[in-house]
């Protein structure tokens, strides 16, 4: 044989074994991560794959982007709430007339507009993120619960594997109607039980994926309302600002907006508990399915 | 005495012992209601009545039993009605599967409504109202059985959730199945 050609051969042969033994380590690594793995799972299989890490990070983008536009608004939306006292105080109510109170007028009228600029320049921000978490959910509930559940092993998995003492696995607390909660807050929210869900069973899961999609609907719709809202809100304050008129739908806005972005205490939504009770039971029928 | 007048008592006789005859023949069986409040008895007087022609009164003797167990609630009640259904379905009067439904809508927290074997998407999804509504009275029956008859609160609770459970996953499935069209 040809020297050349032996050592080519060598080497090939050397490549090839450094890349059966590469292939080898990562077989033995899966074989080892599944051998981890399999216990965690066995008690609620199938596992269905709800919450791709895409997701996760759509979610902690969502809520630093409602963060950032939380921080933005509260300088001057606290700048309303005190232009507004003091007309109240200065009995402009009725006065629109006077001097006085059509300059607090106008500098009510463009702190609205300067609020109204600050939401149109985030709100893009926030519609892609929000799109993307919705988008994301909606492939994943379509395939995982759509598509490869019947309605009695949606019901199964809903229920969770019952252990051998009888008690099912916790479940996450149903989170629909947190109108009283921070945005910002919701997203924090959204993203630790996520984040978490690795210990949770596929029940919560389900649930969980079904909540945040479903609020990212109403998110999404909103914000695109809101969107076209604010071009025509903007017009109408800007010929308002020739005449310095506060308009009772300007109130509206600025109240609206505040309770989206900061909640509202007293309408806060409460959490509900884990489910009362266990399933022991002391007697189990041939017939029970 | 004539004997025109004995030909008559006889035909009238004879008339008289075929109407008797006739009203045994098509007589249909007295399916009766039992008539004890305890519910083993009951359940016995039941089976009589189930093994002397009444079996199409079945589901009325089932509601019967399931008043009278109400009388007297306890988590023993279970195991009675499930004892009865496997007999029933023993004396052929019930299919197996008909006994499964009999007791799981009544004393299991899963929902027989929702049995299927077509995906959520294709089956679930177009008849999303229906099987909600069917859902939801099954839940007043588990309420009957688990909650009045068994005492089992946790688990009537449980099936309380599982529908509003259902009811949340099946609304945001049903949008994103309606979302790829």
């Amino acid at each position: 044989m040809n020297p050349s050609l032996a050592a080519s051969c060598a080497a090939h042969t050397a490549r090839v074994r450094s890349r059966r033994s590469y292939v080898s380590a990562i077989t033995l690594n899966l074989i080892i991560a599944m051998v981890i793995t399999v216990p965690a799972y066995a008690t609620n299989s199938p596992t269905i794959r709800l919450f791709p890490t895409t997701v996760v990070e759509d979610l902690r983008q969502t809520g630093n982007v409602a963060r950032d536009m939380e921080t933005g608004l509260q300088d001057v939306i606290g700048r309303l709430d005190q232009q507004q006292q003091l007309y109240q105080e200065s009995k402009c109510d009725g006065a629109e007339n006077d001097t006085g109170c059509q300059r607090l007028a106008r500098q009510i009228g463009a702190t609205y507009l300067e609020m109204l600029t600050i939401m149109e320049e985030r709100l893009p921000d926030m519609e892609h993120t929000v799109n993307n978490t919705r988008i994301s959910l909606e492939k994943g509930l379509r395939n995982e619960i759509g598509k490869k559940m019947t309605p009695w092993t949606l019901q199964e998995t809903l229920l969770g594997t019952v252990s051998a003492t009888g008690e099912t696995s916790v479940t996450a607390p149903t989170l629909r109607g947190r109108s009283g909660m921070r945005l910002s807050e919701r997203f924090k929210q959204y993203y630790q039980l996520v984040a978490t869900s690795g210990s949770r069973g596929d029940q919560s899961l389900a649930v969980l994926a079904s909540d945040i999609y479903l609020d990212m609907e109403e998110t999404s719709t909103l914000i695109e309302r809101t969107r076209q809202e604010i071009a025509r809100a903007t017009l109408m304050e800007q010929l308002n600002q020739s005449f310095g008129i506060i308009t009772p739908e300007m109130m509206e806005v600025v109240g609206g907006v505040k309770s989206i972005l900061f909640g509202d205490e007293e309408s806060r939504a409460l959490v509900a508990g884990p489910p009362p009770g266990s399933l022991e039971q002391a007697y189990r029928s041939p017939l029970e399915q | 005495m004539t004997n025109t007048n004995k030909h008559s008592f006889k035909i009238i006789g004879v008339i008289a012992a075929v109407l008797m005859l006739a009203s045994c023949a098509s007589n249909p069986p007295v399916c009766s209601s039992p008539q004890s409040r305890n519910l083993d008895s009951a359940i016995n007087s039941v089976k009589s009545s189930l093994n002397s022609g009444c079996q199409a009164q079945f589901d009325r003797y089932y509601d019967d039993l399931l008043m009278i167990a109400e009388g007297d609630p306890k988590p023993e009640n279970k195991r009675a009605f499930s004892e009865f259904l496997v007999w029933s379905s023993e004396q052929g009067l019930l299919s197996t599967r008909q006994a499964q439904d009999y007791y799981n809508r009544y004393f299991n927290v899963k929902f027989m409504s929702m049995r299927g074997d077509y995906n959520n998407c294709s089956h679930t999804c177009p008849n999303q109202q229906k099987v909600l509504f069917d859902m939801e009275r099954e839940l007043s029956d588990k309420e009957r059985g688990l909650l009045k008859i068994s005492t089992d609160a946790d688990a009537y609770y449980r099936a309380d959730r599982l529908y509003q459970e259902v009811e949340l996953v099946l609304e945001a499935t049903c949008t994103a199945c309606a979302a790829s069209r």
